[in-house]
């Protein structure tokens, strides 16, 4: 009976084993650990594991010699050799340039400074550069993970003066502009021939001031700033004996030029966009506005990977309070990367859990210089082609250039129909719907009698009918933004014939259904800021579901929560609805756009230093005297 | 310190005139119509001398304590006991005309939009409403009350002006309808029981102070009043008295005779959207001065926490009324005469107070 019972122990626990779930760590280079025991558990068996393994590399170190190191580059050295040039990539030493160095050998060389064996180890943030060559290119090689890392270019070469000193460069491969470092390297390798003094500040000073063409070199002892300069396309010139580094400035990256606009085109006006690159797009904003008083402030976002974030705005316009709040805003975000100027949006706008956006992101740079000419503040993302500005109204969210570069009677005949489509674009749907649920008596017969006859074949009710259309046509926006360019056509010819066409012939849909769900589309595109859009489209789908139950009473009481929830928002402390709620001056741009010689005075809900754009009378050319025209 | 935001005299002159008029687009005006006949629209001048009254006798008052509000005032002219007591009676009245509001503003949708509708739940939907309006606040309140008055005031011009063509003004005569005393007297109390005098002397602080406190109130019950004449004139020269004074919904009435030509001859369902944001206002604004009176007198710091509890009372209130007419009948027999005590009999009493306070310190020194 034991045995028996000591074999059903053993048996239920095989079986046990075999049903339950066992990982297979043989195979498997990384396991997910799922629970948080896993994670606890396996988390400190991790950190044991890596204690052990600094140790032992610590050790190891420990018994490595400079020569050793010098081996292993010497083999990274070789192999760019083969390439014909002269560099050394991978944190190679001064001992690692073959013939080049015993021809230098025969040259009285400045005496290398002895390392101290301890700056390697040095975190980049507070490490400070060191006077011995050596020392800083091993700091270097374990920074940037080399010689592993294959972008980062370590190239040694000397300079000629009297007596020579040996110094090397580093840049990152691809980030630089290959011809002016080619200038560079010219004018320290062939055209120096100075008289160099014993080291130290002196010599940095000599080569900076005297030796040097680029256009913007910085000098500093730390690593940090080292860092930042080569990872934004600099060049770092290290010389032997001195404890500072030389940054040169040379970005050369592979960029976009400047294009027309994708998604703000106008037929008047500029036909520029910004790029991704920064500098580009400051330029261009300086470009428009030439002047002193347009400030440029680098911020930069980010702990893991800096992102460059631009404020530019005018110092005798803008409101200081407003640029302070800006900048408080930025330099709050903690995060690891930014990588566009929508994020940077989402994470300093002041309602986030609102659809209504109230951060204006624009790829014109003539509608950036005519907000920044308002006392507003522009920001700028390193890598994004959309610049946000700061504060922002609804009403100047449905405004264009077009209407600006046109005669005010056109300019204002283009906004009153954008009100239209604006309002049309989430309320159509949901006003036909409580059409013909609820208040029918409304239609004349005639038109009720269409309807109705067109909608007699329709098995589905009214509410599905619509929710089908509206759904169709959002799969068709968004196939066709995802489609490559040359397909777009197809995607619109699709829409149309077979999801109108077609959907009405096999009486899926009436045809007064398609005319409309075409133009609340119409409308929906009309829209000229994106985000906006994307608002009412979500709006749209709620105005469907009030205007379904409970009639043009649901879609007012839809009206009048989103206009609380719209009048409640704020644009760094401005009201997203101004001048009409609150009230404030309403200016010559609203929705009316009065003629151009009455925007006298600039926007005062953003309280610019000086309010005033224009005197009293702007066409001097038409001062009357004793009521006859000049 | 409750922080209640603040807002412009614009703001809150036109949060004030739309809050009075909503009472036009019940069985009010049919009301009007019983006790004055022809001359119904004669009783509201008489209201509007009462009002101004009242606004001034206010303003007075909040001139002796200017960063207090009425709550604080009466508590601390009266003492904590009988200052209690009268801020119970303003808070009840707020609690009263919301509550009696929501319901006739729900009966009259389900007659105009609604009709297979359960009360419950258009009570619920004016509410929901309500609440929001009431949670983001009075500055919220105001900007949409300023964004809204136009298509408010448009569709009223609207209205009157599509009526010109069915208009007789032979209606209006005899020019003092059923005499003087009842014009004068009965129709003038009826119509100065309005509820924005104690509405804006709770909310004083946040329209900018006891400073504009005259200003505001006078524009916005002129401008009101003046509506509300427009108003009464049109209909008593549309519909003759008697038919007026069977009306439920006398705008509503209006609103269905419109007949601009074949194609525009049933629009009344569009003047749904306006008197519903309308209604919604008026339930917003009076559950926000029923929760922030009875804070300031708990002396609690945020009103929101009482916002739930007190719309759910408001709602339970809002259902006790059987049917419309009982509603109506409420309204006409209790809710009038009780506006009369918030809004002009406890300020007059405060008023009277304060002087009586003072001549006593004075006496004493």
């Amino acid at each position: 009976m034991m045995i028996a019972g000591r074999c059903g122990t053993i048996n239920l626990k095989k079986l046990l084993q075999i049903i339950s779930y066992q990982e297979n760590l043989d195979t498997e280079g990384f396991v997910l650990k799922e629970t948080m025991d896993e994670q606890q558990k396996t988390g400190k068996e991790d950190q044991g594991q890596a204690a052990a393994d600094n140790k032992q590399k610590t050790g190891e170190e420990e018994q490595k010699t400079g020569a050793d190191v010098r081996k292993e580059d010497g083999k990274v050295e070789q192999q760019a050799g083969k390439d014909g040039q002269k560099q050394v990539s991978g944190g190679g030493d001064e001992g690692a340039a073959g013939q080049n160095n015993k021809r230098r050998s025969r040259r009285s060389f400045r005496k290398p400074v002895p390392s101290s064996g301890t700056s390697a180890q040095k975190d980049a943030g507070d490490g400070r550069i060191s006077a011995s060559l050596e020392e800083n290119r091993r700091v270097i090689a374990r920074l940037y993970g080399l010689p592993e890392n294959k972008d980062v270019i370590i190239r040694d070469f000397t300079i000629n003066t009297v007596p020579p000193v040996r110094s090397f460069a580093v840049f990152i491969d691809g980030l630089t502009d290959k011809i002016i470092q080619d200038l560079l390297f010219q004018a320290l390798m062939a055209f120096a021939g100075q008289a160099s003094p014993p080291g130290g500040e002196k010599l940095v000073d000599l080569v900076k001031d005297r030796l040097l063409p680029g256009n913007q070199i910085m000098v500093t002892a730390s690593f940090r700033e080292f860092l930042d300069g080569v990872n934004y396309g600099g060049t770092a010139l290290f010389l032997e004996g001195c404890g500072k580094v030389l940054l040169v400035e040379t970005k050369g990256w592979e960029h976009r030029t400047v294009d027309r606009p994708q998604s703000e085109q106008t037929v008047n006006g500029p036909q520029e966009a910004f790029t991704e690159t920064l500098r580009t797009n400051t330029a261009l904003l300086r470009k428009l506005l030439k002047s002193e008083q347009l400030s440029t402030e680098l911020l930069t976002v980010g702990s893991r990977i800096k992102t460059f974030v631009a404020v530019m705005y005018l110092r005798d316009l803008a409101n200081p309070a407003l640029v302070d709040e800006v900048k408080r805003r930025i330099e709050g975000i903690k995060v690891d990367y930014l990588a566009d100027s929508g994020i940077l949006e989402q994470f300093i706008e002041d309602h986030p859990y609102n659809l209504n956006p109230t951060v204006l992101a624009t790829e014109r740079p003539d509608r950036v210089a005519s907000k920044i000419i308002e006392g507003k503040v522009a920001i700028l993302v390193d890598g994004s082609p959309f610049i946000l500005v700061v504060p922002s109204t609804m009403y100047e969210q449905l405004h264009t250039g077009e209407e600006v570069y046109r005669r005010w009677q056109f300019g204002t005949y283009i906004r009153y129909l954008r009100t239209l489509t604006f309002l049309a674009s989430f309320l159509l749907p949901g006003l036909y719907i409580s059409l013909v649920l609820f208040h029918h008596e409304m239609l004349p017969t005639e038109l009720l009698l269409a309807i109705a006859g067109n909608r007699e074949r329709v098995p589905f009710p009214s509410i599905m009918e619509v929710l089908m259309m509206e759904f169709a046509l959002e799969f068709i926006r968004e196939a066709g933004l995802r489609v490559p360019g040359i397909m777009g056509t197809t995607i619109g010819i699709v829409g149309a014939l077979i999801l109108g066409q077609a959907a009405v012939e096999a009486n899926i849909v009436s045809p007064i259904l398609v005319i409309l769900v075409a133009v609340t589309g119409l409308a929906s595109f009309a829209i000229p800021y994106y985000s906006l859009a994307f608002t009412t489209r979500i709006y749209r789908f709620i105005y469907i579901a009030l205007g379904a139950t409970l009639g043009f009473f649901g879609i007012s009481i839809g009206l009048f929560i989103q206009v609380l929830l719209t009048s409640n928002l704020k644009s760094f402390g401005v009201p997203y609805l101004v001048p009409t709620g609150p009230r404030t001056s309403a200016g010559a741009d609203v929705v009316t756009r009065l003629p151009v010689f009455f925007h006298e005075s600039r926007p005062d809900y953003v309280n610019p230093q000086d309010a005033t754009r224009a005197p009293k009378v702007s066409r001097t050319w038409l001062k009357r005297d004793r009521g006859e025209r000049r | 310190m409750i922080r209640e935001g603040s807002f412009g005299p614009a703001e809150a002159v036109i949060l004030l005139a739309i809050s009075n008029i909503a009472r036009f687009f019940l069985p009010y005006p049919r009301s009007l119509a019983e006790i004055g006949g022809t001359a119904a629209w004669l009783t509201l001048p008489g209201g509007l001398v009462i009002a101004l009254a009242g606004v001034y006798v206010m303003s007075v008052i909040l001139n002796k304590y200017p960063d207090k509000t009425i709550i604080e005032i009466t508590e601390e002219v009266f003492g904590p006991v009988l200052g209690t007591v009268f801020n119970l009676v303003t808070f009840s009245f707020f609690l009263a005309v919301g509550a009696l509001f929501t319901r006739e503003f729900a009966e009259a949708m389900i007659i105009t939009a609604l009709p297979e509708t359960p009360v419950s739940v258009v009570t619920v939907a004016f509410l929901a409403m309500g609440l929001a309006g009431a949670y983001l606040g009075i500055e919220a309140l105001a900007r949409t009350s300023r964004l809204s008055y136009l298509y408010v005031l448009g569709g009223i011009a609207l209205l009157l002006l599509a009526m010109v063509p069915q208009c007789d003004l032979d209606n209006l005569f005899p020019l003092l309808g059923r005499g003087p005393l009842q014009i004068f007297g009965n129709g003038s109390l009826s119509t100065a029981a309005v509820t924005e005098i104690i509405l804006a002397a709770v909310l004083v602080q946040a329209m900018g102070g006891a400073g504009k406190f005259r200003s505001i109130g006078f524009r916005a019950m002129l401008i009101a009043y003046g509506l509300g004449v427009a108003l009464m004139v049109t209909l008593s020269m549309t519909v003759h008295y008697q038919s007026l004074a069977e009306f439920t919904l006398p705008f509503y009435t209006l609103a269905r005779q419109i007949y601009l030509g074949r194609f525009f001859q049933r629009v009344e369902a569009v003047f749904v959207i306006i008197w519903s944001v309308a209604g919604a206002l008026k339930i917003a604004l009076t559950l926000y001065g029923a929760t922030v009176s009875l804070t300031r007198l708990l002396k609690l710091p945020d009103y929101r926490p009482l916002l739930w509890p007190l719309g759910l009372v408001m709602f339970i209130i809002s259902l006790l009324p059987p049917d419309m007419p009982a509603s109506g009948r409420l309204d006409l027999i209790i809710l009038r005469p009780f506006a009369l005590i918030p809004n002009y009999l406890i300020p007059v009493l405060v008023l009277v107070f304060y002087w009586l306070r003072g001549r006593s310190r004075r006496a004493g020194s």
